[in-house]
């Protein structure tokens, strides 16, 4: 049973959304600032996998769709192609639950890095659709090896504070949101 | 109140399904050349942008003091004033070389093709797009200035973009560099057409030259106005790489981009509205399409 108060639902979705905000406006406009125009950190995805290793609710899609859709502002990327990735790992996680743990720094990490590259090969794949060609791909895979690196190194550290922030249950390891306690 | 009850898996599904469905039918309606952006997104934008431009702001300005009062007093000033006006000049200098070529080669034709005209909108580059898959660069003019969706964007050194997606005092410019921008561009010595794309590596690629063209190392590649975006004779870059295998038809040309995006702070935006003889025409074979098409 898992039981959403809408009042913390809603902290948690604003609080999450001006997080954000906050990394989009750092990865925009600060990295550029020291000519770091080649990389681009996805902090989309860090919290689109958040929600998806550890929220448990039938809206996550919605929820999803309403994250992508704040990223849109910061990119001509748009929301589809991230939301119909984020929904796809999503189900693939819903599926693993029961064997995903994050006891630790390097499991978190090392979970984090994997569906990060299962979102890789969902995007990678409709825009091989779109383009039809594979140059674009791998040109893409040699910015996403350094991104998403990073982003899974920064992950022990934005999950623990978003825990806080949903109030995740984290010790009986069912890591899910269990909000309004 | 209790928005979720119990696990609902059939809920969840059916959730999940529509949302993919929304998903892939936007990614599959998606528009190419450029974004139409909703008032709602246009005010999000307008939003964020400040923010994003206050960062920038702050960096220049503390640069800037640091600069000119700690290191070189008046120096570093003058010197960033010089080499503007230094590129100025180049750049003015570069114009009359194309005029005087373009002059010999179109005197015997009767109608002359007509100058660039209209507006300059000098611009300051506020943010860079939020994903690294698009060379895209964000600028503090939009529709309040005039500007409108597929304006060109240069500098003085040469070719940035062209207006991608607009809001009201802000806009994105789809650059040079990025793989879905195809720039119509031509050989200055040698006149050879070819399509310049995004290439990895901030470097362009020109496509679709055929592979007896005598393209040399350092040759200079311009807009050759066709497309009706940009203007004809814009520097794009300068051919940097040539492969040419011994089968084919067409060559692998590497273009270095004119201008230097890694330090790219002000661009200006023309506003331009393209060659109204050629739309004309263009528009009237679109009405022919259209009216083929339903009969």
């Amino acid at each position: 049973m898992v039981n959403v108060r809408i009042k913390d639902l809603l902290i948690g979705l604003i609080v999450t959304t001006l997080l954000l905000v906050f990394f989009q406006i750092l990865s925009t406009a600060i990295l550029p600032i020291f000519e770091l125009t080649k990389y681009r950190l996805p902090f989309n995805i860090l919290i689109i996998l958040f929600l998806a290793f550890k929220l448990e609710s039938p809206f996550l899609a919605i929820f999803i769709l309403l994250f992508q859709y704040i990223y849109s502002f910061f990119s001509v990327e748009g929301w589809a192609l991230g939301t119909f990735a984020g929904i796809i790992v999503a189900m693939i996680v819903g599926y693993l639950k029961d064997i995903i743990h994050f006891s630790s720094a390097f499991l978190t990490i090392l979970v984090t890095e994997i569906f990060q590259v299962v979102w890789f090969f969902v995007v990678s794949m409709l825009i091989y659709l779109q383009v039809g060609n594979w140059n674009y791909i791998f040109e893409k895979m040699s910015r996403f090896i350094p991104e998403s690196l990073v982003i899974s190194l920064i992950a022990p550290a934005v999950f623990a504070f978003l825990d806080r922030v949903w109030k995740i249950d984290d010790q009986d390891g069912a890591n899910s949101f269990r909000g309004g306690r | 109140m209790r928005i979720v009850e119990q696990k609902s898996p059939r809920l969840r599904l059916i959730i999940n399904i529509t949302v993919m469905c929304v998903a892939l039918y936007a990614v599959s309606r998606r528009e190419i050349a450029y974004d139409q952006t909703s008032p709602f997104e246009k005010f999000m934008i307008e939003v964020m942008a400040p923010v994003q431009r206050s960062i920038v702001f702050m960096k220049t300005k503390v640069s800037t003091t640091i600069d000119d009062y700690l290191f070189n007093v008046d120096a570093s000033y003058d010197n960033r004033m010089l080499r503007k006006k230094l590129f100025e000049y180049e750049s003015k200098i570069f114009g009359y070389g194309e005029m005087e070529q373009e002059n010999k080669r179109l005197r015997g034709l009767l109608a002359a093709n007509p100058e660039v005209k209209g507006k300059r909108v000098m611009a300051q580059i506020v943010a860079w797009d939020a994903s690294s898959d698009f060379k895209v660069i964000r600028i503090n003019r939009g529709s309040n200035d005039g500007l409108k969706l597929l304006s060109p964007v240069i500098t003085d050194e040469g070719l940035v973009g062209y207006i991608y997606r607009l809001s009201y005092n802000y806009s994105d410019v789809l650059t040079i560099l990025d793989a879905n921008n195809r720039v119509d561009g031509i050989v200055e010595r040698s006149r050879t057409h070819g399509i310049v794309e995004g290439y990895s590596k901030n470097r362009c690629m020109m496509k679709y030259v055929a592979r007896t063209s005598p393209i040399i190392l350092g040759d200079i590649s311009l807009t050759s106005g066709l497309g009706n975006i940009y203007p004809k004779g814009i520097k794009i870059g300068t051919v940097s790489r040539i492969e040419r295998d011994s089968y084919g038809i067409t060559q692998h040309i590497e273009l270095v981009p004119a201008v230097e995006f890694g330090k790219l702070e002000e661009v200006i935006v023309l506003l331009w509205d393209g060659d109204q003889e050629k739309r004309k025409d263009w528009d009237e074979l679109d009405g022919v399409t259209h009216s083929g098409g339903d009969r």
